[in-house]
């Protein structure tokens, strides 16, 4: 098939032909000329009003203007026709206009005339004026020569000279086969229309060649005046370039994959392009790639560079290391990922690919942070310099060549380092508002998301809750269709987990649900959703108490944590199974867990927060064992780096610590005034198991107090009164999570006040609703 | 000349034999002919008996293998029957240097053509038949050939002759290249020519005459002498064979080449056997020569009544009407044909000439379109299309895909000249003269290319080269108008008007010939180039002082206008001269411009021809006359400001003449 025209741009080169006669009605102007448009400019996808479903339909409409002349038809015909027979629609005027082309010859009369749409040049102007031939009327439609149409017609002229006859002979077949489909309408419409209407050279030799004319028919026009099933589709190579261009820019852009359907026609024009460009096997790379089909995207991704290298010789090959390095890392062959990085930034030095080099010094950075246990030796071995000193060398550069992204990239890196290293919050905000401020002055959208995620994480980190959830909701509502799939994807992980912390796990799940069922085909987001969506599940697991069930999800969350690539999920799960053998009342198996943890950690130097949550585990564990007063040192340590990091939703349940340290020790007066402090603050973070220990620790404290007060003295009832109501808050809080194990506690605890402050009646009260409990702990486990 | 049913047979049995002669021996394109001739013949309405019957008689008889009547030579076949089959096979794989060495391994080929060599008399090779006459008697110290049949002889030695051409074809490098200078050489043609001289020499009786053999090697020989350019013993030996075997078409196609006139053909045709195949070689030998008359389309209408579907006999009948200009029956002729075989591309090159000339661009198209989804690698297809690219003026294109007609194959003439003609219209001289040449050389019966030749000489302004191609190409065209305004046009500008003249005569005596023997629409065309022509001759008169022949031949031309109606163009003289005024006065009134069916109303030559008439007019103070002429001149809006002047002058010298006439 030829390079560029097919039937579908004989359309449009009819149509403009309509418009330039003003066979158009200035009413469908608009709607005509925006069709044909769309049709020959590649239009930015990412103008505002497309949603992330359609996203794909760009590359629909070209397919679909490739297969069939319908596309057309449901554009002209609502508009009525400004000349001609009156009543007769704009789509009528369209297809007489294709049938009059009614032979081969006839054909390369069409492209000839297409020059008489042009406006002239000023020497035809010259040569026009020295013939005699009056210059055009003002009035007529003229296409300049540079406007989109005009190079258009150019373009389709210059094409079609360039066939060789062959070629022009199967865009001329495929021609009569794409507008066969019209003949049913247009014979209704047209009285002389025949059977062999479609080539006129036939229809005139009818008379002379009597019944042989089928035979000279099949011979000439062979397999297209049947029903063929295997019919080839008439598309153009450039056709293929455009689809294959903009599937590459969607599954880079977004990360995501191409949706089936598209695919399946893709495949099919394909099938019937006279020549493939390489670009396909690039696109089939990004294909299996996402599909997490290592092997097959290995050997696209070879193809392809061998493919190119032929016309692009070696200049290229740091990007074919770089894409191969990324596809390693990216399954988890971090060694060889990092070797063939190493030799992009060689090659790129070599080459002076300036851009090349900083994305992998970018990537090399990122990538020694994500995965520290491969980096030591590399940061031994090469001159690359560890990571704080990498990074100022790679900001210099990026403000020296004007790498926008790079510079902002950065900047947030160190932001980053600053927040987990538990350094000063002002200095990592200064670092995000510069980081602002390049996105903002460059326009650069892609990368708004990893800055709003930062963004959501700091909030976070201070515990200002409601700041963090608006930000996830602005990313979604505004920037998440210019960012790529992973970035939505995470942040409505956050949602999720931050309603599941309320006690919302139905509407957690349903969030993580609501995600589009296509870009989850990727095999990567698909991991993760997954493991969220466990993570969500065990949650709730274990606060049901359904400890088999938490189990199950636990065996398989724990199995394949080994390849689990996000540092914060393993995490999570972690200290769920954590956990769990609290639930199981394996105390012992719990600790040791923790204190491995600990000590990966600090091998490690990874990030405070994890370490403070640690601690705070560990602390838990011993309170849980009886022995609250072993864990002091190990929470005031915590709440010393909680404090000093301003990591705002530890410090509080650290503080809860050393309130029940206090209140073990007999000094609930201290421990009060403590919980009094902390609690309205941690309200703030709206997290419900949070803020109901802390009230559960107030009661302890309360009923503590209470029992230094004399015996039915006023006083003691007022405490036990107060203690009652702060337990009832943790009621409250511990049944939005479904908590059963603490509900019943703090029922328990209710039921022993009111039986020690003699109120017998509501005693056996709460001490009935503690049975209830338990009867539905029971019905929720089956 | 029709035939009975028993003739028919006869003649269905006698082409079968034909067809698995020629390919048990390989020569595929004389039994695809033969094939299809046989298909031709319309089956009679037999009965079922009889079919059963004569089934019955002949048995099964071999699609592949004919039996051979002579017994020597039908032991010898059965003899080396797998050495047959083995060298066949290796033949229709092409590999043709293999199948020859199967019968004639190298060592045996150089032992019969060496030691000839080193004794043979130092005559230069080409004169086979002498030398063979002069070594005759000599005992041979060579190799003698092997015993093998004839068959299997002229295999090898075909094969060995192929093989030759193939690296021949391989050699010469791309078409019009700096190194294609058609000078390649068949190396394999002096082996082949001497073998077959010593195998005939052998095959000597006492009394000098040659025994007979099967026709077949005598074909070859002849067409290997004719590739030698030794044309007179390559149509003796040709003769011979067709004697021997007249159903091998190429034989006849072999001579057909070597006959350049007519003389030639009738010389030729009192040697050859009186049989249909001859019949028909005679037919497409004159249509070759450009024939064309009453005679030939009545044996042409016999030959039809026998094989009335034969395709190969229709293109003759097409080619017929083309060559007598009749481009709507010779239209028909073609389109009909290809109704019955669609898939049939052979001489589909002509029927795009035709549609060329007749401008008929949608059905070219069309054509084009078929020829090339049939097969776009066939040399007819791509003339095909480089005739449509011509029509739609895309010189270049054209030119590739005459190129690539020829890269297919390099004889295939119309190619080259179609090519000439493309150079000529991208103003390439020397490419256009190069591929002109070319066609001659293929061919040297191609008038187009000698006319183009001549055109392209006159375009360079060498004169006298252009009046050389230009009588050659009359001299192949002798009634040809065209041709003869060339030549006459060219003798012009060489300034021998007196030839000049009578060339130009010549002309207009051979559109008159036309118009008496052909269609009304050919006639049309041709008179159509008269005004142009007479205004020449009356230029030419003029020059040469003969004033009374000059205004006679400018009244002519101007009378063409009107048209004589059908009359004799000697008839239209004479009547010019008695009543000089009648006819320019009713073109005067406009009465040329539409009403007369065949005048060709006010063109460039006729108002030219009024103007010369009126200053003439005015010379000899006949200012009515003058003052009429400028007057009709005005009206016909041609060189009005010349005429205004004239009438201006009319005026004054009338009124100073005159002294004031009422």
């Amino acid at each position: 098939m030829s390079r560029f025209l097919n039937p579908a741009k004989i359309g449009l080169l009819a149509l403009i032909e309509l418009y330039t006669d003003k066979t158009v009605p200035t009413s469908a102007i608009v709607d005509v000329l925006s069709f044909v448009t769309s049709h020959l400019i590649d239009n930015d996808i990412s103008s505002p009003a497309l949603s992330s479903s359609d996203q794909w339909q760009q590359a629909e409409s070209i397919v679909n203007l490739v297969i069939s002349i319908s596309d057309f038809e449901k554009v002209l015909t609502p508009h009525t026709a400004a000349s001609g027979i009156p009543g007769r629609n704009l789509w009528y005027v369209f297809v007489d206009k294709l049938w009059k082309i009614d032979s081969l010859d006839a054909l390369h009369q069409f492209f000839d005339s297409c020059s008489a749409l042009l406006a002239k040049t000023k020497e035809e102007l010259r040569h026009d004026v020295e013939m005699g031939i009056p210059p055009p009327a003002p009035e007529v439609i003229q296409l300049s020569r540079n406007s989109p149409f005009g190079a258009f017609v150019r373009r389709s002229q210059l094409e079609f000279t360039r066939l060789r006859f062959h070629d022009a002979i199967e865009l001329w077949k495929d021609f009569v086969k794409y507008r066969g489909t019209t003949a049913a309408y247009y014979s209704k419409k047209a009285s002389a229309f025949q059977q062999l209407s479609f080539d006129n050279v036939l229809l005139a030799g009818k008379n002379e060649w009597g019944q042989s004319v089928e035979a000279i028919a099949s011979v000439a026009y062979d397999d297209i005046l049947r029903e063929n099933p295997n019919a080839t589709l008439p598309v153009s190579t450039d056709d293929i370039e455009k689809l294959l261009e903009f599937q590459v820019d969607q599954m880079q852009k977004f990360g995501n994959r191409v949706p089936l359907n598209i695919r399946h026609q893709f495949h099919n024009l394909v099938r019937d392009s006279y020549m493939v460009p390489s670009l396909s096997h690039y696109l089939s790379y990004l294909e299996a790639w996402r599909a997490g089909d290592y092997a097959t995207s290995f050997d696209y991704l070879h193809r392809y560079f061998d493919y190119t290298m032929q016309n692009r010789d070696r200049s290229f090959y740091q990007y074919a290391l770089m894409n191969l390095a990324v596809l390693q890392a990216d399954f988890g062959c971090h060694k060889e990922a990092i070797a063939a990085m190493l030799e992009t930034v060689s090659t790129a030095r070599e080459n002076r690919d300036m851009t090349c080099l900083n994305f992998a010094l970018n990537w090399l950075f990122h990538f020694g942070r994500a995965h520290p246990e491969v980096t030591p030796e590399l940061e031994s071995k090469s001159q690359l310099g560890t990571g704080k000193e990498s990074l100022t060398f790679l900001r210099s550069r990026a403000k020296e060549t004007g790498a926008w992204s790079l510079w902002s990239s950065v900047l947030m890196s160190e932001a980053k380092m600053c927040l987990s290293h538990g350094e000063s919050v002002a200095t990592a905000l200064e670092h995000l508002v510069r980081s602002s401020q390049i996105l903002v002055e460059r326009n650069m959208q892609n990368m708004i998301g990893s800055q709003l995620s930062l963004n959501i994480a700091l909030w976070d980190r201070l515990g200002i809750t409601y700041l963090s959830t608006t930000t996830c909701e602005v990313f979604l509502q505004c920037h998440a269709r210019y960012a790529i799939f992973d970035e939505e994807l995470k942040v409505k992980s956050r949602q999720a987990s931050m309603l599941a912390l309320k006690g919302k796990y139905d509407e957690a799940l349903g969030r993580l649900g609501s995600l589009d069922a296509d870009s989850l085909r990727s095999w990567k987001p698909s991991q993760y959703w997954h493991k969220f969506r466990g993570i969500i599940e065990l949650r709730r697991d274990l606060h049901h108490n359904n400890l088999d069930g938490a189990e199950l999800l636990l065996s398989q969350l724990l199995q394949s944590k080994s390849e689990d690539l996000e540092p914060d999920i393993a995490f999570s799960i972690d200290t769920l199974h954590i956990e769990c053998l609290v639930r199981r009342g394996n105390l012992e198996d719990a600790f040791t867990k923790v204190e491995k943890m600990i000590a990966e950690l600090q091998e490690e130097n990874k990030d405070i927060a994890l370490r403070v949550r640690l601690l705070l585990l560990k602390a838990e564990l011993l309170d849980k064992c009886g022995r609250p007063q072993k864990a002091f040192t190990i929470v005031v340590r915590a709440t010393n780096i909680a404090w000093r990091a301003r990591l705002i939703p530890y410090l509080w349940p650290a503080i809860g610590a050393i309130a029940n340290i206090l209140c073990s020790l007999g000094e609930f007066e201290p421990a009060m005034q403590l919980l009094y402090a902390v609690l309205p603050r941690s309200l703030e973070c709206e997290n419900s198991i949070m803020t109901a220990k802390l009230y559960s620790h107030l009661g302890d404290a309360n009923v503590g107090m209470a029992g230094k007060m004399p015996p039915k003295s006023n006083k003691r009832k007022e405490y036990l009164m107060k203690g009652v109501e702060a337990i009832e808050k943790a009621f409250n809080y511990y049944s939005s999570v479904e908590d059963i194990n603490k509900q019943c506690e703090m029922m328990a605890k209710k039921a022993t006040i009111m039986k020690v402050a003699g109120d017998y009646v509501l005693a056996n009260d709460y001490a009935a609703s503690y049975l209830a409990l338990r009867r539905d702990t029971a019905h929720l486990k089956i | 000349m029709s035939l009975n049913e028993r003739d028919k047979s006869q003649l269905r049995s006698a082409l079968q034999e034909a067809v698995i002669k020629c390919s048990e021996r390989c020569l595929y394109q004389s039994s695809k002919w033969a094939a299809e001739l046989l298909n031709a013949i319309p089956e009679a309405e037999v009965s079922l008996d009889d079919s059963r019957l004569s089934d019955a008689s002949s048995g099964y008889a071999s699609t592949v293998i004919a039996p051979n009547t002579d017994p020597a030579e039908a032991v010898l076949e059965a003899n080396e029957m797998s050495n047959y089959l083995l060298a066949k096979s290796l033949f229709d794989c092409r590999e043709y240097d293999r199948c020859a060495a199967v019968f004639l391994p190298e060592t045996t080929l150089t032992g019969i053509v060496s030691p000839k060599e080193a004794n043979a008399t130092p005559k230069g090779k080409g004169k086979g038949k002498s030398k063979a006459t002069a070594s005759n008697s000599r005992p041979r110290n060579g190799q003698a050939i092997p015993k093998i049949s004839q068959r299997s002889l002229f295999l090898s030695l075909y094969a060995k002759f192929l093989s030759g051409e193939k690296r021949k074809d391989e050699d010469a490098e791309m078409v019009m290249g700096p190194q294609d200078l058609g000078t390649c050489k068949n190396k394999q043609l002096i082996t082949v020519s001497r073998v077959l001289d010593t195998w005939f020499e052998s095959r000597r009786t006492e009394e000098g005459e040659y025994m007979d053999g099967q026709g077949w090697l005598e074909y070859l020989y002849g067409m290997v002498l004719a590739k030698e350019k030794n044309e007179e013993s390559a149509l003796f030996w040709l003769v011979r064979s067709v004697h021997m075997f007249p159903m091998n078409w190429g034989c006849w196609l072999e001579m057909t080449s070597l006959i350049t006139r007519v003389d030639d053909l009738n010389r030729v045709m009192s040697r050859l056997p009186q049989n249909i195949v001859s019949f028909m070689f005679h037919i497409h030998t004159s249509l070759e020569l450009y024939q064309h008359d009453a005679n030939l389309a009545h044996s042409l209408d016999q030959l039809l009544n026998i094989f009335p579907s034969s395709s190969f006999l229709m293109t003759c009948n097409a080619l017929l009407s083309y060559h007598a200009k009749d481009l709507v029956a010779a239209e028909q002729n073609f389109s009909h044909l290809l109704s019955l075989h669609p898939y049939r591309l052979d001489s589909l090159d002509h029927y795009s000439n035709i549609l060329y000339v007749m401008n008929a661009r949608p059905k070219l198209a069309f054509l084009a379109h078929l020829c090339s989804n049939v097969d776009k690698f066939r040399p007819e297809s791509c003339v095909v299309i480089g005739n449509y690219y011509s029509l739609l003026s895309l010189h270049e294109k054209a030119v590739q895909y005459f190129r690539r007609a020829l890269t297919l194959d390099r004889a295939c003439l119309s190619a080259w000249t179609l090519m000439g003609h493309e150079y000529v219209e991208l103003k390439n001289t020397h490419a256009a003269i190069e591929s002109y040449r070319r066609a001659v050389d293929v061919n040297r019966r191609d008038y187009r290319a000698w006319y183009g030749l001549g055109q392209t000489y006159e375009v360079l302004e060498m004169h006298a080269y252009a009046l050389w191609y230009y009588k050659k190409a009359a001299g192949l065209r002798p009634w040809d108008g065209k041709m003869w305004l060339a030549v006459g046009s060219c003798l012009q500008r060489m300034g021998r008007n007196q030839d000049g003249i009578k060339a130009l005569k010549r002309a207009l005596l051979a559109d008159s010939y036309y118009e008496a023997g052909s269609s009304f629409e050919s006639a049309a065309d041709s008179m159509r180039g008269d005004p142009e022509i007479l205004l020449q001759i009356a230029g030419m008169y003029d020059t040469l002082g003969e004033v009374e022949d000059a205004k006679a031949y400018m009244e002519m031309c101007v009378a063409q206008e009107v048209g004589p109606a059908g009359e004799s163009q000697g008839e239209t003289i004479a009547i010019h001269r008695d009543s000089p005024g009648g006819g320019s006065d009713d073109a005067g009134e406009g009465g040329g411009r539409g009403t007369g069916t065949e005048g060709t109303g006010v063109t460039a030559a006729t108002s030219k021809a009024r103007m010369w008439l009126a200053r003439f007019a005015m010379r000899t103070e006949d200012y009515a006359t003058a003052g009429r002429l400028a007057n009709e001149l005005c009206q016909d809006g041609v060189e009005v400001e010349e005429a205004k002047a004239l009438i201006r002058e009319v005026r004054s010298r009338t009124e100073s003449a005159g002294g004031g006439p009422p």
